[in-house]
């Protein structure tokens, strides 16, 4: 099951990295020379835990914003003398109790998720401004940055480490966990789910709280690789996410969500992302084909599931 | 009949406990109560019938007793113990499964999943899907579903999905089942494996409530048998010591001793009308697994009704004729030429014109107002004699609409404040109306009314017959599908009578009676 729903995004991977090398034999080490794989593991965390979210048929569209304020706090907490774990347990915290604030305002006022996020992520956005009086804090932390970018066993960056524990912990909770099938089953038909007994306010809390989570793990990973932080972190990122997620083939229509094909999708993004600069293709054209590959992404989802012929694509 | 109520009565300690004691049970909806104190009692290894017409509160109180709802007022005891459920989750703890006549299954979820779904079997957080695999097996098999327990749901027949739905609550540990029409969609196999399972259970010591349609299900299935009439319990009995025709009769009350609603004047049919080819005529019409060899026709002129059971296949029927459907094999005949209707907007061409059954959903635009909704689709320009037309870009005047909407709205007696009224203000009988008002503007020359009153109050009931008569009295063909027979005896002056997609009788309604036609439906 799973490796036929990961299909299309494993061949297209494969025939991406076939292309380039062929192209260029650079391209593979390139990949890590210039920190692609550092931001490939971070997006593919913020990725994981918006498969939850579009799984439950919910969007969160504050997962930049997240990431932007969990390494503001953490730098200026650092700035201020506090011991490394704690900033990064308290940055964590931070990204879980949005998350779980998020949740609040869809379960408590009963918004649709995109509107609710849409507002706390502009929220979000003004408090990093006021903290920071829209300036840079710069993290002065060699060891902060040697957790993300410093090598493991040679030459894999920690990041990628950081990014597997992630992957094997949600694939955990959604698949072992009854919660990860209870979110799954609110996605597919929530009038069921409550049939079923399921309680829909305290998943809907635990799957936003959980985004949270990884959006402030991520925040961290990036203020600690670029060793300062200011509000453009993260800024766009709820885009990549709800991509990789999509063009890992779980449907908007929620009900299933594939965590594998969401790697997949990251690591295919990215390596595009570096082949196409490495092609000396200007890196102006990147949105456009990134564009397209959503495009054809939504086009294979609805064609998966027979809405195309109605002339329809709900979503 | 009353002596035998009393029977619920016995004291405990009798040779066959009592799994569920209901007391008293009343609910109101609205300020309308809909239970008048109702008892019920269900023996631990019984099976007991709930019967009664649409409406009688059967529903009500199996959501009462499966903790949907909570009673005014009222006692629910389980095993002797008294029990408060506050969401079906509760009940189910206790020991109350439920098959709900709708599907309640996830889609996206696989065979498993589903079973599960709520309740899974977990050692230190992690669900246990090897031993719930193992528990499954044994039960999918009894029901006859031979398929990958990974297998989505959304993938299966709906047919294999209310098996899941049955799979789903009787896995486990539990001392009463609610059956909530659990066969509507089931084939006759599939019904007797299922019989076998309940029959199991009942030896088991489970105690099993019953509700269905079928009536000869519950003389081949039921030790007793409870019947439900306007919120009030009329009898309860043993199933050996009853018959069909006294369960008919505590089914209908009065009005099966009525006589048949032969005496209403009932404008007969203008012979021009009739020497005509027929507006509606169906050869040996078949539709994947839910029609089959259904032959009909329908006068111009005439009125004739469609009785079944739910599951019967009676609004599939409308909604192949109307192009809803995919017919698979016959020929459908309007106004004498063959027609192929794979789509409504064919049928439009043909001048057949539908009134859905679910008036909210695919009948109005709840966020249009009154006007808008009768006027969709009315071309000023279109002559009656001939098929409407695209009407493509081709401008409307305001005035046009407004004239044709104001003339409607005297003519059925459309109750607004104004044409500005959004149609979800009106009442139910209004909303129908501005239907009714949709299709004249149409010119049909062939009207399919699904569940034409549904929702709608008894004063203006009348009003909608009197309309469909008008519509009648024009020279309009009529196919009148209803759940209710007093509605069909009324209106109509044939029925044809459906069962489990076929076509088992053609009924004159001069002299024939609710129970009669009752019986052909039950089988």
């Amino acid at each position: 099951m799973l490796a036929a729903d990961s299909a299309a995004s494993v061949i297209a991977l494969i025939a991406v990295f076939v292309i380039f090398t062929l192209l260029n034999p650079r391209f593979l080490t390139s990949l890590n020379i210039n920190g692609v794989v550092v931001s490939t593991s971070i997006s593919t965390i913020t990725g994981l835990g918006m498969t939850l979210i579009i799984a439950m048929r919910a969007l969160d569209l504050s997962v930049g914003s997240i990431m932007g304020f969990s390494a503001i706090v953490a730098a200026q907490l650092l700035a201020a003398g506090l011991p490394l774990w704690l900033v990064i347990v308290l940055g964590l915290l931070i990204g879980a109790g949005l998350g779980l604030g998020n949740g609040l305002l869809i379960v408590l006022l009963g918004l649709p998720s995109f509107v609710a996020t849409l507002a706390s992520l502009s929220m979000i956005l003004g408090g990093e401004l006021l903290i920071t009086h829209g300036e840079t804090v710069t993290i002065h932390n060699a060891e902060f940055a040697r957790l993300v970018i410093g090598n493991v066993l040679g030459y894999i960056p920690a990041a990628v480490l950081i990014a597997l524990v992630v992957f094997a912990i949600i694939w955990t909770i959604f698949y072992r966990v009854p919660f990860g099938r209870h979110v799954a089953a609110i996605g597919g038909d929530i009038r069921a789910a409550i049939g079923a007994g399921i309680n829909v306010s305290r998943v809907t809390l635990g799957a936003f709280t959980l985004i949270g989570l990884c959006a402030g793990l991520s925040g961290l990973m990036t203020g600690a690789e670029l060793q300062n932080a200011d509000s453009t972190i993260g800024a766009g990122s709820e885009l990549t996410a709800i991509a990789v997620v999509v063009i890992g083939g779980t449907s908007l229509m929620g009900g299933r969500g594939n965590l594998f094909g969401t790697v997949c999708a990251a690591i295919l993004l990215a390596s595009i992302k570096a082949g196409l600069n490495i092609a000396n293709v200007s890196s102006l054209y990147e949105d456009l084909v990134f564009g397209s590959i959503l495009i054809i992404a939504l086009m294979v989802d609805g064609l998966r599931r027979g809405t195309r012929r109605k002339g329809m694509l709900v979503v | 009949m009353a002596g035998l109520v009393n029977d619920v009565d016995k004291p405990a300690g009798d040779a066959s406990p009592a799994a569920m004691r209901a007391t008293g049970m009343r609910k109101q909806f609205d300020g309308v109560e809909v239970l008048h104190g109702v008892d019920l009692e269900l023996r631990a290894g019984e099976v007991h019938a709930l019967l009664g017409e649409n409406g009688a509160g059967k529903s009500t109180i199996i959501n009462l007793l499966s903790g949907r709802l909570r009673p005014d007022n009222g006692h629910i005891e389980l095993l002797g113990q008294p029990v408060s459920f506050r969401n079906p989750m509760s009940a189910r703890r206790a020991g109350v499964s439920v098959i709900a006549q709708e599907l309640e299954v996830v889609p996206t979820l696989t065979i498993v999943e589903n079973i599960f779904l709520g309740a899974e079997p977990t050692s230190y957080g992690l669900i246990r899907w090897v031993e719930a695999r193992r528990q499954v097996i044994a039960v999918l098999q009894e029901l006859g579903v031979a398929t990958d327990l990974n297998r989505i749901v959304g993938t299966m027949s709906v047919a294999d999905q209310q098996l899941v739905e049955i799979a789903k609550a009787i896995v486990g540990r539990f001392r009463v089942l609610i059956m909530d029409e659990p066969t509507s969609a089931l084939n006759l196999a599939e019904t007797e494996r299922l019989f076998k399972i309940v029959r199991r259970l009942r030896a088991d010591g489970v105690a099993v409530l019953y509700v269905s349609h079928r009536l000869w299900e519950v003389f081949d299935l039921a030790d007793r048998v409870t019947v439900l009439r306007d919120g009030t319990r009329i009898m309860t009995d043993e199933v050996a010591r009853t018959d069909l025709d006294t369960v008919i009769g505590a089914m209908l009350g009065s009005k099966s001793s009525l006589a048949p609603h032969a005496h209403l004047p009932r404008p007969a049919v203008p012979a021009a009308m009739t020497q005509g080819p027929p507006a509606l005529q169906l050869e040996a019409v078949s539709c994947a697994d839910v029609l089959r060899d259904i032959c009909l026709s329908v006068c111009p002129g005439e009125v004739v009704g469609l009785a079944g059971v739910l599951g019967s296949g009676r609004t599939e029927l409308t909604e192949a004729i109307y192009g809803l459907r995919n017919i698979d094999a016959g020929t459908v005949w309007l106004n004498g030429v063959v027609a192929a209707t794979s789509e409504p907007k064919q049928a439009l061409c043909h001048s057949v014109f539908l009134l859905p059954e679910d008036r909210k959903l695919e009948g109005i635009f709840g966020h249009l107002d009154v006007r808008e909704n009768v006027i969709l689709g009315y071309d000023p320009a279109h002559n009656p004699e001939t098929p409407p037309r695209e009407r493509g870009l081709r401008p409307i005047s305001f005035a046009a609409e407004r004239t044709a909407f104001d003339q409607m709205r005297a003519a059925l007696g459309i109750r607004c404040s104004g044409p500005g009224d959004r149609i979800t203000s009106l009442s139910g009988g209004n909303q129908q109306k501005a239907l009714f008002a949709r299709a004249a503007l149409a010119h049909p020359r062939v009207l399919l009314l699904s569940e034409p009153t549904r929702g709608v109050d008894v004063g203006a009931k009348e009003e909608i017959y009197a309309a469909i008569e008008g519509f009648a009295a024009r020279g309009i063909a009529i196919l009148v599908s209803s759940s209710e027979l007093s509605e069909l005896l009324r209106l109509a002056s044939r029925i044809y009578v459906l069962r489990a997609g076929r076509l088992v009788a053609e009924v004159a309604t001069a002299g024939a009676s609710e129970g009669d036609i009752l019986k052909l439906m039950a089988g």
